[in-house]
């Protein structure tokens, strides 16, 4: 047995061991910077800087200083950097090639900090970065509350279309049309003087003794001719009638449109110019809407960022790693306690200065394979001597165990001073106020479900517009005090559909109601005042005219009747009328005679 | 340092026994057909260091048959596969996966286990048919790997000249 055992070996495995080992230590700072600064560069499409790796042996670890991430967007910014970050590692997992961090910490991670030279990565190595998702991430909608000022009623009688106007140069357009049809008819028809003439030559012609038959032929002759101009005359008259009808038809039509067109101006105008509070709806749009789109924004950014880490193994939902076959054969994994990732950071601990203070950040459970650890991801971020807010909580769980991903973010937020928020309306800002606000959003397969709510206590509110609508919003919102917001953010991740609204609209509903139900019945009333005098500029002529016309249809009556009843006068005839005289004067010898007789007895 | 090392392989290299090149072959198989960088390898390199086997042949070896891996390969993923899919071995794995040290071996990794088990297989086998090859033809297979290239290479080094020196 001796023969086949050499001790001396075991000092020559414990040599080659050993020289192996420490060129993988000595390698391994350098490797562990390099890799840091290639695959780092890659991800973020910016350059990655670290200024030492070294590597420590109790505990086993690794510790990072000075690391800067560029902002590839903005080149001469770190989107992060931080001034050391000291991982410890397990040995055993490291020893199959698997970087389990037990813990990381991370002191003075700071955000968005200016660089001495630009980050940019020649262009041949830059890789194509995902910006859709945060360009497109939050849609600015403009603000419907356009309403900057009420504007005055000759401002929207002078900005608006009227009826109004329009019926009242129809009326004009009708009457100086009738009115030429009308006078040129009624020249033609016989003035009373003609009349007066007529009546002395049908007297002359009908009174008097017929003296002989020539005599009475002349007669009616002239008669006959005074007849025919009766005719013509009557059909003058008929037709200045039927011209004079026709204007008093149009015209009285043209006036009702005429009277009827304020109340319908007044009516569009009413629709056209909603003096209701509605737009007042959406002040809380303008008072957290730009802050929640900054803040979304940054969020969809760091989220879009983590994302394909985090879910990496998320479309097969198997426990089980890919890798190339060859290149080392594949990890088949079993429930386990303890199950080793490719990569994990079991607790990361951050603090990042922000609001005068620090944000204390603890990760837990970070890795590309959730399916494979058992247990989602987990992000607490805890405020600490934040300058305006007491106590700020969120809590972010990652879920990609399974498909689809479940990502749940619930906030709290208590006592936090607000910075004057201008409105953007009518100089109006709030200048101070207390907010507590606790918010739930969870993302599950692209579609993100948020609701936050807010209570605003101890507001006041300023207005140094000095408009007529500055001022009466500053009143309406002096009597506020506190209020509540609601936000919701549902649909798809890179579009969801963001609604704001609180009481403080209602509020300011109420306050506006009241004073745009006062202002509205002015308005109405000096609209109304104002298109009745249109009316009247245009009314008191034509009425007066109107008048005349029906007064000149009746005066055109009379000549009618008149010339009728001239024309129906008829001259008698001579043998009628010299039979007439036989039978007078044979009446007159009968009398006589008769009175004769009457003396004799 | 180098002194000491070449030292230490002429003491090793002194066994040339059938039986010791056949287990050097062997041993190699092991690591030839596994993942380099894994924990039993270190165990089979100590075993080589310790045994008295042929280190030359081994080390040779080592290279063949890691050469040969490319083509047996896809054979041990599969039966890698195939084992660690078994139903009827899941316990067993889910027992061992709970250990820290078996998780070391990377016995749950398919070209690990798949190798192994080739290797394992055939190592009996290789042992016997390789010793009864350098029984039988002994002379010619000394003379053929003195003129292996790679010895040759290993022989115009200055870790040989110096292991030369030190042997003589």
């Amino acid at each position: 047995m001796k023969q086949w055992i050499r001790w001396s070996g075991l000092a020559g495995f414990v040599v080659v061991t050993g020289l192996l080992v420490a060129f993988f230590m000595l390698a391994a700072a350098p490797l562990i910077k390099s890799s840091i600064e290639h695959f780092g560069s890659q991800a973020a499409g910016a350059q990655v800087s670290v200024d030492d790796v070294a590597l420590n042996f109790s505990p086993l670890g690794v510790t990072l200083t000075g690391l800067q991430v560029a902002d590839s967007e903005q080149p001469m910014e770190n989107l992060l950097q931080f001034e050391q970050a000291v991982a410890e590692l397990e040995l055993a997992p490291l020893l199959l090639g698997k970087g389990i961090v037990r813990d990381l910490s991370v002191t003075d991670l700071r955000f968005n900090t200016a660089r001495q030279v630009s980050g940019a990565l020649p262009q041949a190595d830059q890789p194509e970065q995902e910006t859709a998702v945060i360009e497109e991430s939050v849609a600015q909608e403009e603000s419907p509350l356009a309403l900057t000022e009420l504007p005055s009623a000759e401002e929207i009688l002078a900005r608006e279309p009227l009826r109004t106007e329009s019926a009242g140069n129809q009326l004009q357009q009708h009457f100086s049309q009738h009115q030429r049809a009308v006078d040129e008819t009624l020249a033609k028809v016989p003035d009373d003087q003609a009349l007066t003439a007529y009546q002395q030559q049908l007297q002359t012609l009908l009174s008097g003794d017929i003296k002989s038959l020539q005599d009475f032929n002349q007669r009616k002759q002239k008669l006959e001719q005074l007849k025919k101009q009766f005719q013509q005359d009557k059909a003058a008259v008929a037709a200045a009638k039927q011209a004079i009808s026709q204007a008093r038809t149009d015209i009285a039509a043209s006036l009702t449109e005429l009277k009827n067109a304020p109340s319908a101006d007044l009516q569009h105008i009413k629709s056209k110019y909603r003096f209701d509070a509605g737009g007042a709806a959406n002040i809380s749009g303008l008072l957290f809407g730009e802050q929640a789109a900054e803040w979304a924004e940054k969020a969809l950014y760091w989220y879009g960022k983590l994302k394909p880490y985090l879910a990496s193994d998320e479309a097969s939902g198997e426990t089980e790693e890919r890798q190339p076959q060859r290149a080392g054969g594949r990890f088949v994994h079993f429930p386990s306690d303890n199950p080793w990732p490719e990569f994990l950071i079991r607790r990361a601990q951050l603090s990042a200065p922000a609001l005068g203070g620090f944000m204390q950040i603890e990760a837990t459970d970070i890795t590309h394979q959730p399916a494979l650890l058992g247990r989602p991801a987990r992000v607490v971020i805890q405020g600490q001597q934040l300058t305006g807010v007491d106590d700020l909580n969120l809590e972010a769980v990652l879920d990609h165990r399974r498909q689809p991903g479940k990502d749940t973010l619930t906030m709290a937020i208590k006592d936090w001073q607000l910075q004057p928020v201008d409105l953007g309306i009518a100089g109006t800002q709030l200048s101070s106020a207390r907010v507590q606000l606790q918010g739930l959003a969870v993302l599950a397969a692209g579609q993100l479900q948020a609701q936050a709510d807010a209570q605003v206590v101890d507001a006041q509110f300023e207005g140094q517009g000095k408009t007529q609508f500055a001022k009466e919003m500053a009143r309406a919102l002096a009597g506020i005090n506190r209020f509540d917001v609601q936000a919701s953010a549902n649909g798809k991740l890179t579009s969801p559909k963001v609604t704001l609204g609180s009481d403080l609209d209602k509020q300011l509903n109420a306050a506006f109601q009241q004073r745009l139900k006062e202002k509205q019945t002015e308005l109405e009333n000096k609209l109304q005042a104002q298109l009745n005098e249109k009316v009247q500029s245009y009314l008191g002529d034509y009425s007066d005219e109107l008048t005349q016309l029906n007064q000149l249809d009746g005066s055109l009556d009379d000549k009618s009747q008149q010339l009728q009843q001239m024309a129906s006068r008829k001259l008698e005839s001579y043998e009628d009328k010299q039979k007439q005289r036989a039978k007078e004067k044979q009446q007159q010898l009968k009398d006589k005679a008769k009175d004769k007789l009457k003396n004799l007895f | 340092m180098l002194t000491m090392l070449a030292k230490l392989l002429k003491a090793l290299n002194s066994e040339s026994a059938p039986g010791q090149v056949a287990l050097a072959f062997s041993l190699a198989l092991i690591v030839g057909l596994t993942p380099l960088f894994s924990l039993h390898n270190l165990l089979v390199l100590l075993l080589a260091f310790i045994v008295r086997i042929n280190l030359s042949a081994f080390f040779v070896a080592v290279a063949f048959f890691s050469g040969l891996a490319f083509f047996i390969d896809p054979l041990s993923l599969s039966l890698g596969e195939s084992l660690l899919h078994n139903s009827a071995l899941e316990a067993t794995w889910t027992t061992l996966y709970q250990s820290d040290f078996w998780r070391l071996t990377a016995f749950n990794n398919t070209l690990v286990l798949g190798g192994i088990v080739i290797a394992l297989v055939a190592f009996i086998p290789l042992f016997i048919i390789s010793r009864l090859l350098i029984v039988m033809y002994r002379e010619k297979l000394l003379s053929w790997f003195e003129k292996l290239k790679i010895v040759q290479v290993l022989k115009a080094s200055k870790f040989y000249n110096l292991y030369r020196s030190l042997a003589d």
